[in-house]
């Protein structure tokens, strides 16, 4: 890009929602199916906005509830249409049903999930846990920590999820108010130029047409569905080197690396981001805005002289094996900060502790992995709590693991 | 494993023999257990039985084995072999489509060397073997002289049918059940002395037949290759069926027990039977008749009840017909010959139906 384009690009200030809806206009879309519930409900605010100002032509249809909101976007997008739809905490769940088959029936669907607490009872605030419901079943899966990041993920997710190799769909996920309802100022790219990113959706040979008959989700029983569900591994497979594909395609076109401007820094790596960790005995791991108040206190522990660093996950579908074994196999500690939880676990840990623990088990000399569950239900995660966080990681450094798993920020638990 | 288990496949139609058959397997299991073997039961899953006629299975197992080795052979969808084939309806001994790209399979596939399969009927041996594949062995054909047992919905009829099948394996399978355990076992149930002279009447009076090797119908089942998953269309997707074509896979005809038949001679073509019937099994020829397609015909009998001039289609018994060919071709060629066969096949095998005036039943 040259200096002149450059200077095209707007600055807009808008919060994480209306990234999304940004990206979902730059990418042209041509359904939004939505229902309200906060904090997704700002999307379909804004995307009907943009619709009202002509900016965007697309149909925009307010379902009777989220079930009917994500089957309609799933059909939708069998016959071809780009699809916007998100949703949030027990209307994400209620919606469940069809966002299965969604990954099923390979339709690749762009979601929105502006993370909130599970009912009961009623919090409007940030949880992982609606986004997580669906790891197992085939859904590519990312968390962004800025609305920049937002905006240019979003755009990511189409290029992904549409593409042949992959006809997944992609839950962009997003913390519930910390992001979802936090203005910063986001760098619109130049239009014209998300045609060079972003090609048309083409379902080819997979399009539900009446010039192409096809016969979608039948009953098959055991003599079939084995076969299918390794296709659908397959693809979540292929994934991997296509999202590696559309990260180095988005520098090209826009001239930045995606989620970066000319203030915000990150090395290139699609997966995850790694701060201050090339000579970490500590390393933090957490995904969505906890990177922010850790970012604050490993500079400030690090002025003290303590070697603590962060690995932000990105994307956890496909999950960073590679990613986290690179990074993480010369650290002696590894903090996992959930903002999750999964009663009943190995150590009752949290979702990505766990997963982190499983992904290391392979190396011979593992960092020993200790887990913090807080933030739940959209309380803070604070400066103070990351540097408690790192000084207990920096004591564990030279001593067995005594309790794996803390539960900070919680009346009546002492950690 | 093979000589100590013994298998029985119970072959029935759903969903009004469902409890017939898992009752029938379920006191083979008492019966063998009373006797100091170990035995169990189930059902194939796959089948869902709970569609009206489809062919479905039910099985026992009883081994010589410890109850824990038993369960560990017979977590199987379907089991190797059948030591005893059970057809409850005669019409079955056609052949069974469970899943249909798994093609029509012969009523004996299961049977092995030395098997015997038990039929409940009122044909003779010589009516049904040329319907039956032939076996590479010799093997043993018994009918039970009884109707097909068929209850309403969901409901279980309590006709005897049991009592009679379980006299006819104590009479050819003893190492199975023999009369002792099962005169013990009826006593214990209400209506026992009915009970247990029923299954002694079938126990004295059951038609066995040897059948020899190469004896039957001369019908070669090959099983299916399935695609592999790179072969496959992704995201469980299929070829639809091309419009005015029907689904080679999926044929269904077997569900049926009663076939409808026409009488062209009387028809006021007035369309309703193609309107009608759930599986579009109608083809309109170009006179405006209405052909049918028996391949695909579930024998539901719909069209029969919807067709306003009496005695214009009727259902008749399945076993009176060899083939699957068309009635209209068959009426064109010879009108005289047809009005007799038709008249002939109403006479023999009309399933009776209440006439309501104007629904031409």
């Amino acid at each position: 890009m040259t200096e002149v384009e450059r200077l095209k690009e707007k600055e807009i200030l808008m919060n994480g929602t209306q990234a999304v809806a940004y990206a979902a206009m730059y990418a042209d879309v041509d359904v939004v199916t939505a229902y309200p519930i906060r904090p997704y409900t700002e999307v379909m605010d804004t995307i009907s906005k943009l619709i009202a100002d002509g900016e965007l032509d697309a149909e925009f249809i307010v379902a009777e509830g989220e079930h009917g909101q994500f089957e309609a976007v799933k059909h939708a997008s069998l016959v071809g249409a780009r699809t916007l739809v998100g949703s949030s905490g027990t209307g994400w769940m209620y919606g469940m049903e069809a966002i299965v088959v969604t990954a099923t029936d390979r339709a690749p669907v762009v979601a929105v999930i502006g993370n909130r607490a599970l009912d009961d009872p009623g919090a409007y605030g940030v949880e992982h846990n609606d986004a997580l419901m669906v790891r197992d079943i085939g859904w590519l899966l990312v968390w962004v920590d800025t609305a920049q990041e937002a905006f240019d993920t979003t755009l990511i997710a189409y290029r992904v999820g549409e593409d042949k190799r992959v006809m997944l769909p992609v839950g962009v996920s997003m913390d519930g108010g910390f992001l979802t309802h936090a203005e910063q100022l986001v760098r619109l790219p130049p239009k014209e130029l998300v045609k060079d990113f972003l090609p048309p959706y083409d379902r080819g040979k997979y399009l539900v047409h009446p010039d192409n008959p096809i016969s979608v989700a039948p009953q098959v029983n055991e003599d079939w569905v084995m076969e299918i569900r390794r296709q659908h591994d397959a693809a979540m497979e292929r994934s991997r080197e296509v999202i590696e594909d559309a990260y180095k395609q988005f520098k090209k076109v826009f001239g930045r690396f995606p989620g970066t401007t000319r203030e915000i820094k990150m090395p290139e790596d699609p997966f995850v981001e790694p701060y201050m960790i090339e000579d970490a005995e500590v390393v933090l791991i957490g995904a969505g805005t906890v990177s922010k108040p850790m970012k604050v206190a490993i500079k400030s522990m690090r002025a003290k002289g303590a070697k603590v660093g962060m690995l932000r996950l990105r994307w956890f579908r496909p999950f960073p094996t590679r990613e986290v074994i690179k990074y993480l196999s010369n650290s002696s500690v590894v903090c996992v900060v959930d903002r999750d939880y999964s009663m009943g676990s190995p150590n009752g840990g949290g979702v990505f502790y766990n997963e982190i623990r499983s992904a290391l088990y392979d190396l011979e000399e593992r960092p020993k992995v200790i887990n913090f569950i807080g933030g739940l239900g959209g309380r803070e995660v604070t400066i103070q709590d990351v540097e408690k966080i790192i000084e207990i990681g920096l004591e564990q450094r030279d001593t067995p693991v005594t309790k794996p798993v803390y539960w900070f920020g919680v009346r009546g638990e002492r950690w | 494993m093979q000589n100590e288990v013994k298998y029985i496949e119970i072959v029935y139609r759903g969903i009004f023999q469902k409890r017939l058959a898992k009752y029938i397997a379920e006191g083979i299991v008492y019966m063998a257990r009373a006797s100091g073997k170990s035995a169990l039961s189930f059902g194939r899953y796959g089948d869902s039985p709970e569609r009206n006629g489809v062919p479905a299975k039910y099985y026992a197992a009883v081994g010589e084995v410890n109850e824990e080795d038993l369960i560990g052979y017979s977590t199987r969808v379907e089991p190797d072999y059948a030591d005893v084939v059970i057809v409850l309806d005669d019409t079955l001994v056609k052949g069974v489509e469970s899943w249909a790209w798994q093609g029509v399979q012969p009523i004996n596939l299961k049977l092995r060397e030395g098997g015997v399969m038990i039929v409940t009927s009122q044909k003779r041996a010589e009516e049904l073997l040329p319907e039956i594949p032939s076996k590479e062995f010799n093997w043993r054909l018994a009918i039970i002289r009884s109707p097909a047992s068929f209850s309403g919905l969901w409901a279980f009829k309590d006709d005897m049918t049991m009592e009679k099948v379980w006299g006819a394996i104590a009479k050819v399978r003893p190492d199975i059940i023999n009369l002792e355990a099962l005169e013990s076992y009826l006593k214990r149930k209400d209506k026992a002395q009915e009970r247990i002279r029923n299954a002694k009447i079938s126990y004295e009076e059951l038609i066995v037949r040897e059948i020899r090797a190469g004896e039957g119908r001369n019908y070669k089942y090959t099983p299916p290759r399935l695609p592999t998953w790179q072969e496959m269309l992704e995201g469980a997707v299929i070829p639809a069926v091309p419009f005015g074509k029907r689904n080679e896979q999926f044929k269904r005809g077997t569900t049926k027990s009663e076939r409808p038949i026409v009488d062209f001679d009387i028809c006021i073509k007035c369309r309703l039977c193609w309107i009608y019937c759930p599986d579009e099994v109608f083809d309109e020829t170009p006179d405006g008749y209405y052909d049918i397609a028996y391949e695909y015909c579930v024998g539901c009998g719909i069209c029969a009840e919807v067709c306003p001039v009496k005695d214009c289609i009727v259902m008749v018994d399945e076993n009176l017909f060899k083939e699957y060919e068309s009635p209209y071709n068959l009426w064109k060629k010879d009108k005289q010959k047809y009005k007799e066969w038709i008249k002939e096949l109403k006479e023999r095998g009309k399933k009776e139906r209440v006439f309501v005036p104007g629904l031409g039943r």
